[in-house]
């Protein structure tokens, strides 16, 4: 222990003598927090899609006593970008994935729509994969809310036709005009035939007559159902304050496994090589510090500082989160949980460098190195186990994801306890199977 | 001894052994093996096969100096003290720096000139006064006073009973110096005895067929 505290003391010296690269260790996550955020971004943003529409989209349609103004309707959808276009154009711009989905709205779409006889149908074309599973959801989204306005114009359409039913007169259900009794006034007429001299006849009448005000009761009744029956479960939305998409929990999650993954793995990979640049290796193994306390002593130093680069991130997230009165996260309280997150993530991907670095032996060498194989394990690590499964299993062996979900787990679930334990474990299985192969690589140092 | 790197042979089966008070050079051309040799003795590289009997002090001086460039002087010696184990560091320290009279204390090791950053080099090889001391072409970089200061420290530790092996280029300075001569060619040790019984090849002439293609 002692060869490890000296040899890290002299470490943390020589990095405080270092003002440009130290410097550039507190500058890095901040830029990388940044341009995390603005990548992350796009996620947000409203999948483009062409809007076919052969026969022209009426600007206004009435629906029972409701008037909707349809090109309103879908200019303004929140949840995907529609952009009017020719059928032609629409084919060519989803073949080079210009837009991510064609929506045809078909001919007799709007009299299927006023006629509320059928429900009207719109057509949505995606490519196979990719992003298509997102935007088909979108639509999904869209198309709800539409019909959510859509259907309160229909049950206020149905409604007129029951109080119609129930008062009588004149009126039109879609396109067909018709006359009406009404179920009050032939209660008013069967009461007036129950009190007929013919007894025969006023027992008919009275059995009828009760019969229509059961009717009457079922009826006034049928507004409420159908409220009901449309929408068996409705979606309440209540918005309040909450986090902006760059303070998000994923996005400080990213931010902050990403500046580890970089700091971290070419720092440890260049701290190893330093030792061989100064040509002391010899020295330390000659008797001094063997290499497994040299490598022990490297996963320690870049631990140490990459932990710290990172705590710094997550106060500056922390302090934004309080001087802009922003709601939601817990970013002081679970400062300790994220720590230990940090430091089990900064231990993983330092070994990792450190490996990097006592395979490339040359400090050119092991930064390119560290660089051309951290960033492809990084996006490894972001594909989803159902999509490509031994895609998912090799990122899985990269501290990546294990310390996004880490962070996050600590940062924001009410119950952490569990699935942060599993991602703390993950990753202290990592370091110490890198560390073991780093200490094998080092021979290769000398 | 041997040592091979991969397939290829650094050093053939060799036996050597050095003794209290002795100084034993060791010669041969560029690429011989003497370094390898010498790193193997100091522990910083194992033998392919073979064994080394080393007594606990031992003091190395790589041939390219084995020193962080951004510590001072002062401050490399105490860390490798402190990693040594050394009781009075400040002492050791101080003795170090006497020994190879180097003053240059406030000044990173990397900005030294070549031959204090090589007298930096011998120093810590000599923290903790050593028994036995590995030199790798100590006079490479110093000046006719350094390199009589040299010869004058391997003679004070001859004096105390102990042993030095130091790699040369310079069979004059071995004649010298030393009681003993090791030579190496491609790895195959090719004599050993008194230096004085040593008779170099003279240097090939340049072939005739080569003279006269560049001619």
């Amino acid at each position: 222990m002692r060869a490890i505290r000296l040899l890290l003391g002299k470490d943390v010296r020589l990095l405080r003598r270092s003002p440009a690269l130290a410097g550039a260790l507190v500058v890095y996550p901040l830029v990388v927090a940044l341009l995390v955020g603005l990548v992350v971004r796009y996620a947000g943003e409203r999948p483009r899609v062409a809007l076919v529409a052969p026969e022209g989209l009426p600007s206004v349609i009435v629906v029972g006593k409701q008037t909707f103004d349809l090109q309103q309707l879908f200019a303004g959808a929140k949840e995907v970008k529609l952009v009017r276009m020719p059928a032609a154009q629409a084919d060519h711009q989803l073949a080079s994935g210009q837009v991510l989905a064609i929506l045809t709205v078909p001919r007799g779409f709007t009299s299927d729509l006023r006629g509320l006889e059928r429900s009207p149908k719109l057509i949505l074309r995606t490519t196979r994969g990719g992003l298509s599973t997102r935007v088909v959801e979108k639509l999904r989204s869209f198309v709800y809310s539409t019909n959510l306005d859509l259907q309160k114009a229909y049950i206020q359409a149905n409604l007129a036709a029951v109080d119609l039913l129930l008062r009588g007169g004149g009126g039109t259900i879609g396109q067909t005009r018709f006359s009406l009794l009404g179920v009050r006034r032939a209660r008013a007429e069967l009461a007036a035939l129950a009190r007929s001299p013919d007894p025969a006849v006023a027992s008919r009448a009275k059995k009828l007559g009760t019969f229509m005000g059961q009717l009457t009761g079922a009826v006034g009744q049928v507004g409420t159902f159908l409220r009901a029956t449309a929408n068996p479960i409705q979606l309440v939305h209540v918005e309040q304050g909450g986090r902006s998409w760059i303070l998000s929990a994923q996005v400080q999650a990213y931010a902050l496994a990403l500046a580890l993954a970089f700091v971290a793995v070419l720092l440890g990979a260049g701290a190893i090589v330093a030792e061989r640049e100064e040509n002391v290796l010899g020295r330390l193994v000659g008797g001094l510090a063997g290499f497994g306390r040299l490598v022990a002593e490297k996963i320690a130093f870049v631990t140490l500082v990459a932990a710290g680069l990172g705590l710094l991130l997550a106060l500056v997230f922390g302090l934004i989160v309080e001087l802009g009165h922003v709601s939601g996260g817990q970013p002081w309280q679970r400062v300790p949980l994220l720590l230990a997150g940090l430091l089990l993530a900064a231990a993983a991907f330092g070994a990792f460098g450190v490996l990097v670095g006592a395979l490339a032996r040359e400090a050119g060498t092991a930064t390119l190195f560290a660089f051309l194989v951290a960033l492809p394990l990084t996006l490894v690590s972001l594909v989803p186990k159902g999509t490509a499964p031994v895609v998912a299993w090799i990122g899985a062996l990269f501290p990546f994801g294990h310390a996004v979900h880490a962070f996050t787990v600590a940062l924001y679930d009410t119950h952490p306890a569990g699935l942060f334990a599993r991602e703390c474990a993950w990753l202290a299985a990592l370091a110490v199977g890198y560390g073991l192969a780093a200490r094998v690589a080092a021979r290769r140092l000398l | 001894m041997t040592r091979r790197f991969g397939r290829r042979v650094v050093l053939e089966p060799t036996d050597l052994d050095v003794g209290t008070g002795e100084v034993v050079a060791l010669g041969g051309p560029n690429g011989a093996g003497k370094s390898t040799l010498l790193a193997i003795l100091a522990g910083a590289l194992r033998p392919t096969g073979g064994t080394v009997a080393a007594p606990a002090k031992l003091g190395w001086m790589p041939q390219r100096p084995a020193l962080y460039g951004r510590l001072t002087p002062r401050e490399n010696l105490e860390l490798f003290a402190r990693l040594a184990g050394l009781a009075d560091v400040g002492d050791a320290v101080a003795r170090a720096l006497a020994e190879v009279g180097l003053d240059v204390e406030e000044r990173h090791a990397a900005d030294l000139s070549v031959g204090n950053q090589q007298r930096l080099n011998l120093a810590i090889g000599l923290l903790g006064e050593p028994s036995v001391l590995l030199l790798d072409e100590p006079t490479a970089s110093l000046d006719a006073r350094r390199r009589g200061g040299l010869w004058e420290l391997v003679a004070r530790v001859r004096g105390a009973g102990g042993g030095v092996l130091f790699a040369t280029h310079n069979l004059d300075e071995a004649r010298r110096v030393a009681d003993r001569l090791l030579v190496l060619e491609e790895g195959r040790l090719v004599y050993q005895g008194p230096p004085a019984g040593y008779r170099e090849e003279p240097a090939p002439k340049p072939n005739a067929h080569e003279h006269k293609d560049g001619a």
